[in-house]
């Protein structure tokens, strides 16, 4: 049977390596030509973005103002900020927005690196999944409905990542007071001022506290930190260099507070204890 | 041998293809070309299929403005003194708003990228809904996907360069998922940042994976995609009534013509 089939397909290649020969036209001039058109216009797309972009630049077109292709380019790196949303370039936006569907800790694993791998796999083992010789779409439901599939989630996950909105630390600060009482740490100086660093240091980027804040990618949700009882040491240490501690972990270092505010954002965590 | 004295017009037809055929003696290249450019496509190929070439022409361009900007950009994410600006920054700065056509060349790099994922995408899906991956051509898809990867590996490394806020922070969370990656993931993390966190070797290092190792390897593999393309030939569309390969199911007679007659029409199972 399986054997058949690799008979019957070498003779439709034979056949088609026949039928071009015979039939066929040669590359030069007529499929170059369409080739050379198309090409033509690729390059004028990309020189019509670049003109776009910099023309459209509020002011004498240069500078940090958005036009409508977005900056020409932003402020210089800084790793002391710790407020800024991190976001990839569009064609990222569909993996970058499947992270915030995936939560931390136990499946956020699946959303970095094990869907994005299993469709690398998939999508290499295509052709050792659809052996039919048959290529009319229609005749092939299967593959017709998986790429509309495919195209309509990528859309989707491109779309819901372009347009999501992130926390930002001033609107935060006036959620604070209402932490403290939900989490009974009013009378906590520290644990206050740590609430306040917690609310602009872009923790809630990815975090969610209180039903606030982010979940990208799946990070924890900390409303309840504090009961874990892991002391303010261990949660200084964390926030210097959490992968040291906590192996694989994928946020960043905020050693740039200094010690004193990693004390108040530690007495903070230890402080939320879930509102017990 | 008899020696025939050359009329003025061979001799001059001779001395023009003299380097033509010292190069083909010794090459093969130009019957190389020849063989390329002359080689017979099926007579119902479209305007789809000509989003291949288009790719490669994105390629192209990204090659050629990337050695430019490499000309001007300096991967050195130390602070100037005087300026108190990361030297990279400045530089992407200086190319942007100084040189001339500069910001021309950054915008086609920036914007030839898009251009280039959205075509290698689009390439993609015309080769599966064309269902042209399938035998004998289930290697090129591979090398196709494999291309894929390394595409969106240079938008990820090349994301990095200007060195500014945007480009900061979705790399160090970036760096950060490939670092939970199981087993690989910690070990890939340190190798892509060049240490355990992002630091000042972690831009030349994103510098070289994305204008040395990744285009190189991308390079060797276009050439075999195209290589692979030439050797087992292009698709008709599925649809074409006149498609090449669809004989009929007695497509066992030996005439050419008469199988002609029956193309496509009987030849499915």
């Amino acid at each position: 049977m399986a054997s058949d089939r690799i008979v019957e397909r070498r003779r439709v290649f034979q056949q088609y390596k026949e039928d071009v020969k015979e039939r066929g036209k040669p590359f030069y001039p007529y499929a170059m030509f369409h080739d050379t058109v198309m090409s033509l216009v690729v390059v004028a797309v990309i020189v019509g973005l670049a003109i776009v972009w910099k023309y459209t630049t509020p002011g004498n077109h240069i500078g940090t103002q958005a036009g409508w292709l977005g900056k020409l380019y932003d402020d210089p790196a800084d790793p002391g900020t710790i407020n800024f949303v991190p976001r990839p370039d569009w064609y990222f936006y569909f993996l970058f927005y499947l992270l915030r569907i995936f939560k931390w800790p136990n499946s956020v694993i699946l959303g970095t690196i094990g869907l994005p791998t299993v469709l690398l796999v998939l999508l290499l083992a295509v052709p050792f999944i659809d052996i039919r010789s048959e290529r009319r779409l229609l005749r092939r439901p299967v593959a017709l409905v998986a790429s509309a599939l495919v195209i309509v989630s990528m859309g989707v996950l491109t779309y819901k990542g372009a347009t999501a909105k992130e926390s930002l630390g001033s609107e935060l600060i006036a959620k604070v007071p209402s932490w403290a009482k939900t989490e009974h740490f009013t009378g906590n100086k520290e644990a206050v001022a740590g609430a306040h660093l917690f609310a602009v240091s872009g923790c809630l980027n990815c975090h969610t506290y209180n039903g606030t804040g982010g979940g990208f990618p799946g990070a924890p949700n900390l409303s309840a930190e504090g009961a874990k009882n892991k002391g303010i040491t261990f949660q200084m240490n964390h926030l210097k260099c959490p992968a040291c501690v906590n192996p694989g972990s994928p946020m960043p270092s905020f050693a740039g507070l200094g010690e004193d505010n990693l004390r108040k954002l530690a007495n903070f965590l230890e402080a939320s204890k879930g509102g017990k | 041998m008899a020696t025939r004295r050359l009329t003025r017009s061979e001799q001059l037809q001779q001395t023009i293809m003299y380097p033509v055929d010292w190069l083909e003696e010794r090459s093969g290249l130009i019957g190389g070309v020849r063989y390329f450019l002359f080689r017979k496509v099926p007579g119902d190929i479209n305007w789809f299929q000509t989003l291949g070439s288009a790719t490669l022409t994105a390629f192209i361009v990204q090659a050629l403005t990337g050695s430019i900007l490499a000309m001007y950009y300096k991967p050195d994410p130390t602070v100037d003194p005087t300026t108190k600006l990361p030297v990279a920054y400045q530089s992407m700065q200086h190319i942007t708003n100084d040189i001339f056509a500069g910001w021309l060349v950054r915008g086609m790099h920036r914007w030839g990228a898009s251009v280039f994922i959205i075509l290698m995408f689009m390439h993609m899906g015309r080769v599966f809904l064309f269902g042209a991956y399938k035998y004998p051509r289930e290697l090129n898809w591979i090398v196709g996907v494999l291309l894929l990867a390394m595409g969106l590996g240079e938008g990820f490394t090349g994301y990095l360069l200007p060195w500014d806020q945007t480009s900061y922070w979705a790399t160090v969370v970036g760096v950060n998922i490939n670092g939970t990656a199981p087993f690989l993931g910690p070990f890939l993390a340190q190798f892509l940042q060049g240490g355990t966190y992002i630091n000042a070797d972690t831009l030349s290092r994103f510098y070289a994976i994305h204008m040395l190792m990744i285009p190189g390897a991308i390079a060797a593999l276009i050439g075999l995609h195209l290589y692979l393309v030439v050797r087992l030939g292009v698709t008709s569309p599925p649809w074409s009534k006149e498609a090449a390969g669809t004989g009929p199911l007695n497509g066992a007679s030996p005439n050419g013509n008469a199988r002609r007659a029956g193309l496509s029409r009987f030849g499915r199972r």
